[in-house]
This record gives C-alpha cells, structure tokens and sequence, in this order.
C-alpha cells in the first residue's frame, strides 16, 4: 500500500512539473514579451489573442507574453534591466529611451531595419509614427525603441455648462484671456461652498512646463541647465496659482477634498467645467458610459503669439540585450516588433486597451467616426516629450512638486518657488557631475 | 571534602548543560542562519561595494572611493531634511507608543466579562495591510469632511480656530502620520498583557496586605516588572522607526514640502527614481550606522530592566 501512495505521489509530482512548463513545448525560439494586461485585466483576452495570433504564423518563434499592472511593471522592468533578466521586447517609456541607448542595453532598432532592406524583406515604414516621437527614440542617429503608443493633452469642456449660461462651442476660449473671462462665468457658488469651478490651470494635466512651452520657455536650456530665471517664468507660475484668487485658500481646499472624496475625476464628476486631461480621460468618460455632452479643443495659448504645443508621452517598445550579442532570439524579437507596429496589430491593440497608438495610420482607422478621438489623434502633432536630464530623471515629478505643493499652500512665494528649485536642480547637477 | 566534590560535579554537569544548550541554540537558529549566509550576507556585502561607486542599475559601476558618502554628508540639503524628519518620529513615536501600549495593556488586563473580545478588537488593526489602513486614515483626517475634524469641530469652535489640516500641512502632517501609527499600538499590547501576566500574584496579594492601592501597585510592581517587555519593545521600535516609509509613500508621497519625506522614502527615490543605486547604498550604509549607534546607546539602559528570575 505503501508503495502505492509513494508511485502516485511521484506521478503527481512529475505531472506537476510538467505542467509548469507551460502548454505548448515544442522546437521554436521563445521570445519573451512583457505588457501591461495583467490577468483579470479587461484587455488582457484581447492582448494574448494578439500574441497567439503571431505564434500561429510562426514556425521558427514563439512568444511567451506576460503582463504586469501598470503599478509593479516599472519597477520590475528596472530591476530586470539591471540583473540582465529583461524580456526579449517590453514597453518602456520614450522620453527616458536615451539613457537605456547609451549604457548599451537595448538593440539597434535601426540595424535591423537595415538587414531587412539589404535582404530584400519588408521592413517598417517609419513615416507612419510622429517625428516628434522618433527624435525621443534617436540616439547617435539610431533607433533604440519605436513609439508603441502616442498621448496628448487637450482641453475637455462640458457642453452642459456652456448651454446652462448661454455659451456655444464658438466660446470655447483659445487664449488664456479668454480662458478666464469664460471660465469665471461659468463658477458657480453656492454660499461659501464652491459647488463647480470653470477652470483651474493647476488642475488634472495643467502642468507648470506644459505653459511654459506654450511661452516658448522651459525649465532647463539645450545645455541642460536649469532656467527658471526670468520675469516671465515668474509671471506665468504667478498666473497658475493665482487663477482663481477670488476664492479663499480653505474654500478651494474644501471643492479639492470634495473631488477626492467622490473618487471621480473632477470633470467626469462635472464639478470643473473644462480642463486639461490627457486621451485617459476620454476612456474614462466612455467606461463611467457618461451622458455628459463634452467636447474637446486645443489647450488656450498665452495670447495670438503662443505656440501650439502639449506635452506627449508615450510606451517605446524596446528589445533589450541582457548581455547578449545579435543572436536568433533577437532577430526573432524584431520580427515580433515589426508585427506589433504594423497598422492592424496597432488598431487591434487599441480596440483592446484603449490607447492612442504610435502608428498613424492605425490611428486615423480608430478615429473613424468619432469626433472626440479624431482630435485627440489630430493634437497628436503637436505633442512632445518632456526632456530626460540625466541628473534629475524626476525633474518634473517630486523634484519639482517639493516646491510647487509648497506654493500652492501659501507657503513659499512664486519667486521663493523658482529659487528654491533651481537651486536644487544645480545641487543636483553638482552631486550628477562628482559620480560620473 | 565529600562537599567540594559534590560542588565539582555539579558544576561540571552544569557546563555540560550549558554547553549543549548552546549547541540546541545554534539547531534552532540554523534556519535563519543559513538563510543569512546563503541569501542575505552576499547582497548586504555587495551592497557594501556599490556604495563607493556610481552605480546606475545599468552601466557597469566604476569605483569612486568616498564621493557618494562625502556628497551624502556635506552637499545633499534632502539628505539632512529626511534625516531630521525621521529622527522627529522616532523621537515621538516611539515613547508615545511604549506609553500608549502600557496604558492599553494596563486596562486589558481587568478581569471583566468579554475581555478576550476587546483583546482581540484592539489587536485587530495589526493583522490589516498598512496600505488598507492608510487609506483608511486618509478618510479620517480629510480636514473639510473627515470624521477627525468632525469630531473636534465643538473644540476649534470654542477655541475660535480654523480646523486642523492634518496631513495637508507641512505644520501637522508627521504628527498625523505618528498618530496613526497609535492604531497599531495593540502589537505591543500583547506582549505586554504577556508579561503583565507573567507577574507573580503573590506580590500583589503583599503589597495589599500592606495597603497598597492600585496605583501604588502599577508603578511598585507592574512597570518594574514589566521592564524586559518595555525595553524589548523600546529597541524594536527604534529599529523600525528609523525604517518608516510605507505609511507616508501611500498618504503623502513624502509631502506636503517634504515634510514627511523619510530617510527610507528619500533612499527609495535614489534608488527608484534618480537611478542612483551606489548613492542609495551609501545611504542604507549610514542608516545602518544611525541606528547601530542610536541602539547601543539604548541597550546601555539595559541595567535599569528588572529581570524577574535575576535576584535568585
């Protein structure tokens, strides 16, 4: 009896083992490929479908897919990169794709673009993705990634709140004059309760760098130095946080809260009548399947001179070394790359997640029909990245929030804001420079 | 001389005892032990190595003698801010704790009915995921609608005040986050409750024969006796105080104005953030050193713990 139980025992574990293997053993290459479609994610059908789809059109490789939250995936990836335990192909972020580049972990995108002309094979058609995008993916003239996905910011208004004060879509404000006059009609006070701002430049995707572009100014020069230092960086910060002065500080404190609280995004929510949101918020509107009448429109400029710009970030799709020489897993990862930015692939990845795609063409096919998309994909032109400094990765993230949140609670003055900050990035810069 | 003989022999068998004691001891710890060695001394040694180079995570590391420690203590004005702001809670949070545990463990320790179910009401809070609970006491402290405020709202009135913004203001915002952490006093409880139990009746019933009150009682015999646990979770505390982060990663990601930007959360970033792991190992390196001081010193006070089996 003895026996018995021991031989089953041995089965089963046997038949375990095996079964960890995974379905499908058999003499291809395997590839491997991280996402962000993670089991139990609604796209997650939709995305392994993608990758089956490749693998049944294959005889020489084999994609082994999988996907990790958008929380864990960065870190992750990080720590992967540096043990050389990276996937064959993963998202990464573009405007960081430089750095990657440089310390020699990804492969040559345009290596193999080149093979493939000199072999006679189809290759990929660059002119399908954004300029601007590539320029982030180029380093010494090569490709280290190619766009995966495209974002934009626009001005979301709601349609709603212009028809309850008699206002059309021929108001929405172009300049951020108007923007004022415009968005202050549309407050609305109930006591001293604040029941629905018109606008807030600080709200949603209004950032700091974002106007300063609009200026044809930025935080840092081509150089790389920090800026920040002239009367108009001032000026414009002074505008942010100045915006709605007619409201006091615990007023706006309380209408924040309240936004918080309902867990929905203050426009969804319909307590901000317009604001900068990027192409998220439009999924987000179609998954609340809100009757909000909305619309969407390029972010108001300083005045007539300003310049039409948004700030655009996006997934590169990168194939990543691990220590490896050019060897049959990487030609197999660039066949794979080549299938994911072709336009079908990119459509049938949008339908699945929801996102603006890198690939144009693909694009204009989603857009079909649907106006609100139609001009997310059309501010897709003027969208650029934000620039990656090598001694401040998160120049615009905690860097730069230390001082602003400080600001915006009354705390530091504009010009104390820009000192402090510049300070900082130099210090930081000093620090960069004695390590490298 | 039959006696020191006797002597002789008992104290042999007593080493003998003592010394396979000692073997048993290292049976038991060889678990961790092993797991020590075999898992955790190469990353803590190699972690050692990284902090004299400029490692990225990506590039290979090149050697850069004492830069990142130099930088760390004389050109990093974050370095001195998440320093200070962890010292302060640990300076508040750990007392307060030890004091807020005793108490609780004091009226544990009644004799009424339905004792085990407040037991275990108080324990609960530490078996809930810290990222739970933060949320949690997100909720609580929203200045304008939070229970928190709501319930104070008679106080700020009669002292004619505008209500407290908790984790808003760089003002309150570590106080906020040390307060919270009193939800989870009841971890300490227990072992105090343990060892409060542990205390001979027999002193009791003595010190009521000689017309001791209850408050005579508590500060004569249990505080005394309760010294080992208070001291163990005096240590302990230190320890972890210097390594909080969770709690101010999920609530204030370190804000407002850095004011609950911990050692922990600032060598995270480095890490995590400015790709700057050599510098992030020089960090967890003085960390070390911090807290192997800051303990010492406290293990000095060792000699005031009363331990119970001691005086025989």
């Amino acid at each position: 009896m003895k026996k018995v139980i021991l031989g089953m025992l041995i089965l089963i574990s046997i038949l375990t083992l095996s079964a960890c293997k995974g379905g499908e053993v058999d003499e291809r290459i395997e590839i491997e490929f991280w996402h962000l479609s993670p089991v139990g994610d609604k796209s997650y059908s939709q995305v392994k479908q993608i990758i089956r789809d490749f693998n049944e059109s294959q005889d020489v490789y084999y994609v082994n897919g999988t996907g990790f939250s958008f929380w864990d995936y960065w870190d992750k990836l990080n720590i992967a990169v540096a043990s050389n335990t990276a996937p064959d192909v993963g998202f990464s972020t573009i405007d960081d794709n430089i750095h990657r580049a440089e310390r020699g972990v990804l492969y040559n995108i345009s290596d193999f673009m080149a093979t493939d002309i000199a072999a006679g094979d189809d290759t990929l058609d660059i002119d399908l993705f954004y300029p601007s995008q590539l320029r982030f993916l180029t380093y010494e003239d090569d490709l280290y990634g190619l766009p995966f996905t495209a974002t934009t910011r626009m001005l979301y208004y709601n349609l709603d709140h212009f028809a309850e004060i008699g206002l059309t879509e021929a108001d929405v404000p172009t300049t951020w004059a108007e923007l004022e006059t415009v968005a202050k009609q549309l407050d609305k006070v109930d006591g001293t309760d604040i029941e629905r701002i018109g606008f807030d430049p600080t709200y949603g995707q209004g950032t700091y760098m974002g106007y300063l572009w609009q200026a044809g100014l930025d935080f840092f020069n081509e150089d790389l130095q920090v800026t920040l230092n002239t009367q108009e960086h001032k000026d414009i910060l002074e505008w942010m946080v100045t915006f709605n002065k007619e409201f006091s500080r615990s007023q706006l404190n309380a209408f924040g809260e309240a936004n918080t609280i309902l867990g929905i995004d203050p426009f969804a929510a319909g307590r901000v009548s317009m604001m900068i949101a990027t192409d998220g918020l439009y999924q987000t509107l179609q998954d609340y399947d809100s009757s909000m009448n909305y619309a969407v429109a390029p972010i108001p400029l300083p005045d007539e001179d300003g310049i039409r710009v948004n700030w655009g970030s996006g997934f590169s799709l990168e194939l990543y070394k691990n220590g490896n020489e050019l060897n049959n897993k990487a030609r197999g990862s660039w066949e794979f790359t080549k299938y994911l930015m072709s336009t079908s692939v990119q459509v049938e990845y949008s339908e699945a997640v929801g996102w603006l795609m890198g690939n144009k063409d693909a694009m204009d096919i989603v857009a079909e029909g649907n106006p609100i998309i139609t001009a997310l994909v059309a501010e897709c032109e003027y969208a650029v990245d934000k620039v990656y400094i090598p001694y401040a990765p998160a120049w615009h993230g905690g860097d730069w929030f230390q001082y602003y949140d400080e600001l915006k609670a009354g705390k530091l003055t504009v010009q104390q804001t820009l000192d402090n900050a510049r300070d900082w990035y130099n210090e930081k810069q000093t620090n960069y420079n004695d390590t490298h | 001389m039959e006696t020191l003989k006797k002597t002789s022999t008992r104290k042999n068998a007593f080493k003998k005892l003592r010394s396979e004691e000692k073997k048993l001891g290292y049976v038991f710890a060889s678990p961790w032990l092993i797991g020590l060695l075999t898992l955790g001394a190469f990353p803590i040694l190699f972690s050692l190595y990284l902090s004299f180079t400029n490692y990225d995570m990506i590039s290979k590391p090149d050697f850069i003698w004492l830069t990142n420690y130099r930088i760390l203590l004389t050109n990093d004005s974050l370095f001195y801010k998440a320093l200070f702001n962890t010292l302060y809670h640990v300076a508040i949070s750990v007392p307060l704790g030890l004091v807020a545990g005793i108490l609780l463990a004091l009226l544990l320790n009644s004799k009424i009915k339905g004792m085990a179910i407040y037991r275990t009401i108080y324990y609960l809070p530490n078996v809930v995921s810290v990222v739970a609970m933060s949320l949690l006491w997100l909720w609580l402290f929203q200045p304008s609608f939070g229970i928190v405020n709501n319930l104070l709202s008679p106080i700020y009135e009669f002292l004619d005040m505008e209500p407290l913004l908790w984790y808003q203001s760089s003002d309150m915002s570590k106080m906020t986050l040390i307060i919270m952490g009193l939800w989870l006093v009841g971890g300490s409880m227990i072992i105090y409750l343990a060892q409060m139990q542990d205390i001979p009746t027999e002193l009791y019933e003595a010190a009521d024969i000689d017309g001791a009150n209850g408050l005579q009682k508590i500060i004569k015999i249990t505080l005394p006796l309760m010294t080992p646990s208070i001291f163990f979770n005096f240590i302990m505390g230190l320890i972890g105080g210097f390594q909080v982060f969770t709690t101010s990663y999920i609530m204030t990601q370190g804000g407002p104005g850095n004011s609950t930007y911990y050692y922990s959360y600032y060598l995270f970033d480095k890490m995590m953030v400015d790709n700057a792991m050599g510098m992030a190992s020089a960090m967890a390196w003085i960390l070390l050193v911090i807290t192997l001081v800051i303990t010492m010193v406290a293990l000095s006070l060792n000699k005031y713990v009363f331990y119970l089996g001691d005086q025989t």
